[in-house]
């Protein structure tokens, strides 16, 4: 009865202390995001906004620096917001149904050099994509593609491709290729087979790609920055810094934090879409098992 | 309605020959067994009459059309695969439904057809239900639905039972033989279980490291295996083999290992022999009367109906009983408890059974036991 009560006791210890641990990290990754939320609707001096912060007074709170983005700013939020979505939304399109043939090609066929090539874009995965900035810039200049939403789709389809491609060719080869044969005698050709039963396969892999592709573009700021020039083709990501860059002297912490706050509102749109994809587990139960 | 051909089909992955000069002809509405170890090459045969694989070279012949050119899709064949490798995102229904849709069957004749060959394998109830809701019989009943709704030429079926519990194996077994029946239609069906292919098949097509090493109705392959490896691969429990050498005095033979000397016939010249026997056609009784060679019971496996005993063969009558490690250990199907461990007992073998193999395990036809033992 003792040993029972124990062991009792012991179990519910352990689940008290790795509840702290995990409440812990929730504060841990949840604070900064509290403390630019905070911010965001104050309209106090950098100082004196930690004491804010940790007991917010409500009488302090202004929703001003929203007004001030999102209505009194040049270029108007809403069109750094539809470029940014111009952006990220086609580039993570483009970049998706590349990444899915890139993953098919990958996976289901054998041709030579194909492992080489696997580890070529692995590769490339390693270099920052920073370090592009300047060749592409010389590259697109030449080909008359600077300050284009073309110019810049091009590159961020690709940067997705490199990365969601390796990302779809392992998603796809854990599917058997006795499915995908399966559907060869059932009458199909292996055009017919990827698009009707492959790729419904790899929705959670192409959900998860979409986002990531989505992302990028969207919070990039170096290659817009060298690449875009006029303003009417700014994205958010430049919108930012123009907040700062203005001749006050101070930084304006409650314009960028509203701004970010603003910013964020679509990837966790995104992400909620998203989200069933990248959690669901299609594949289960597939084969025997 | 079809029968199928392969004319000296060879397959070369790189270096390793998979499938070496294969030649078969099954007759419409003929259950074929290709039967064979795991990487024997029947999966490779059985994927080549598919056509997800190409031969290196040779002809494959589906009726009266050469079809090595033809896609899988266009051979109008059906394939049941060893995972089943049902389509997990769609339902039973769509599952069967699958093959008609692509070939723009109307909607009320893919209804009509789907619900007749999913109450034919009794899984009408399950039709609504994704592949992961099933349990493995009901998914292999499904593949088989999915292959029979389209009304295929041929069927091939790549080990469909073996990933099924032993306790609805053989129901799965007979319910596909009924189908067959049924069906009237040309059957391909791989397996590497000797029991499975002797239950199913109306011909047995053996194959090891690619070679077709005998195709014949299971009877004969049962009873005249052209080699030591069928032989050996076909019958349960396996054959019983004497490794010995066959020695000449003057025009007498005797087969000798061990102890053991059997006076045999037969043009052979003196060298090495094999002795095959199956265990059921050793007889194994009391006295002298009963057989010609005296032995000893070490073991029995107890089947039930009937008892294997495990025998240490020693020399002939009047010879020194053998010293232990230089009997010979035989095997012989007896009834159910009729002897125990440490029985003296005499064993005699039926001439006309005992099957000869030489060095190669080629089949000798010209040796046989010179008389009935004793």
């Amino acid at each position: 009865m003792r040993t029972r009560r124990g062991r009792r006791w012991i179990r519910l210890a352990k689940r008290v202390a790795s509840h702290v641990v995990l409440i812990l990290a929730c504060l841990f990754a949840l604070f900064p995001i509290y403390f630019i939320a905070v911010t965001s609707f104050s309209a106090l001096p950098i100082a004196s906004i930690t004491a804010h912060v940790l007991l917010p007074n409500p009488s302090l709170l202004t929703t001003a620096s929203y007004n001030a983005i999102l209505f009194h700013q040049s270029p108007s939020f809403l069109s750094l917001l539809e470029n940014s979505l111009i952006f990220a939304g086609s580039s993570a399109a483009i970049g998706l149904a590349l990444a899915a043939f890139t993953g098919f090609a990958l996976s289901k066929f054998n041709f030579p050099g194909r492992r080489a090539f696997v580890y070529f874009i692995l590769l490339i995965s390693l270099f920052p994509s920073v370090l592009l900035v300047i060749p592409f810039y010389f590259m697109f200049a030449n080909l008359g593609l600077i300050d284009t939403y073309l110019g810049l789709i091009i590159p961020y389809s690709a940067g997705a491709v490199v990365f969601s491609g390796i990302l779809v060719k392992n998603y796809m080869d854990s599917i058997p290729d006795d499915i995908e044969e399966a559907a060869l005698v059932d009458g199909m050709s292996r055009t017919q087979a990827f698009f009707r039963v492959l790729i419904p396969l790899c929705y959670p892999v192409l959900g998860l790609a979409a986002f990531l592709a989505f992302i990028g573009p969207y919070t990039d700021y170096a290659l817009a920055h060298v690449f875009i020039t006029s303003s009417d083709k700014w994205t958010l990501a430049l919108g930012i810094y123009t907040l700062n860059s203005s001749d006050t002297g101070s930084m304006p912490y409650g314009l960028v934090t509203a701004f970010a706050i603003v910013m964020s509102l679509p990837i966790v749109v995104a992400y909620i879409v998203f989200q069933r994809y990248i959690v669901g587990g299609l594949t289960l139960g597939a084969v025997r098992g | 309605m079809t029968g199928i051909r392969l004319e000296n089909v060879t397959k070369r992955f790189k270096t390793v020959v998979a499938v070496d000069d294969v030649s078969v002809e099954v007759a419409d509405g003929e259950f074929l067994v290709i039967l064979g170890a795991s990487g024997s090459g029947k999966s490779t045969i059985l994927r080549i009459i598919a056509g997800l694989e190409v031969q290196t070279s040779g002809h494959v012949f589906i009726g009266d059309m050469m079809v090595d050119d033809y896609e899988p899709r266009d051979r109008n064949i059906a394939m049941v695969f060893q995972s089943y490798a049902l389509y997990p995102h769609l339902s039973v229904f769509d599952n069967i439904a699958f093959g008609l849709k692509v070939r723009h069957v109307e909607r009320d004749e893919i209804d009509r057809r789907v619900n007749e060959s999913a109450r034919q394998l009794g899984i009408s109830e399950v039709l609504k239900r994704r592949p992961s809701e099933l349990s493995g019989g009901q998914r292999q009943r499904v593949a088989l639905a999915r292959a029979i709704v389209r009304q295929p030429e041929a069927f091939l079926l790549d080990e469909p039972l073996s990933n099924l519990d032993a306790r609805i194996r053989s129901s799965a077994r007979i319910e596909l033989k009924r189908i067959h029946q049924q069906l009237k239609q040309t059957f391909v069906f791989v397996t590497h279980d000797q029991s499975e292919a002797m239950t199913l098949g109306d011909r047995l097509a053996i194959v090891d490291h690619g070679k077709l090493l005998q195709y014949d109705t299971p009877q004969q392959v049962l009873s005249h295996p052209l080699n030591r490896y069928v032989a050996s691969f076909v019958g349960s429990p396996e054959m019983v083999f004497l490794e010995g050498n066959v020695e000449a005095a003057g025009t007498a033979f005797t087969f000798v290992e061990g102890p053991v000397r059997i006076p045999v016939r037969g043009v052979g010249k003196p060298g090495p022999v094999t002795i095959g026997l199956r265990p059921w056609d050793i007889a194994v009784g009391r006295s002298a009367r009963d057989g010609g060679l005296p032995a000893t019971v070490t073991g029995i496996e107890r089947f039930g109906s009937s008892d294997q005993v495990f025998l240490d063969l020693q020399g002939p009558p009047g010879s020194l009983p053998a010293r232990g490690g230089s009997a010979v250990a035989i095997r012989a199907m007896v009834r159910a408890y009729d002897f125990n461990v440490g029985d003296a007992v005499w064993v005699g073998f039926d001439p006309d059974r005992a099957l000869f193999f030489d060095a190669e395990g080629e089949r000798l036809e010209s040796m046989s036991l010179l008389n009935r033992l004793p």
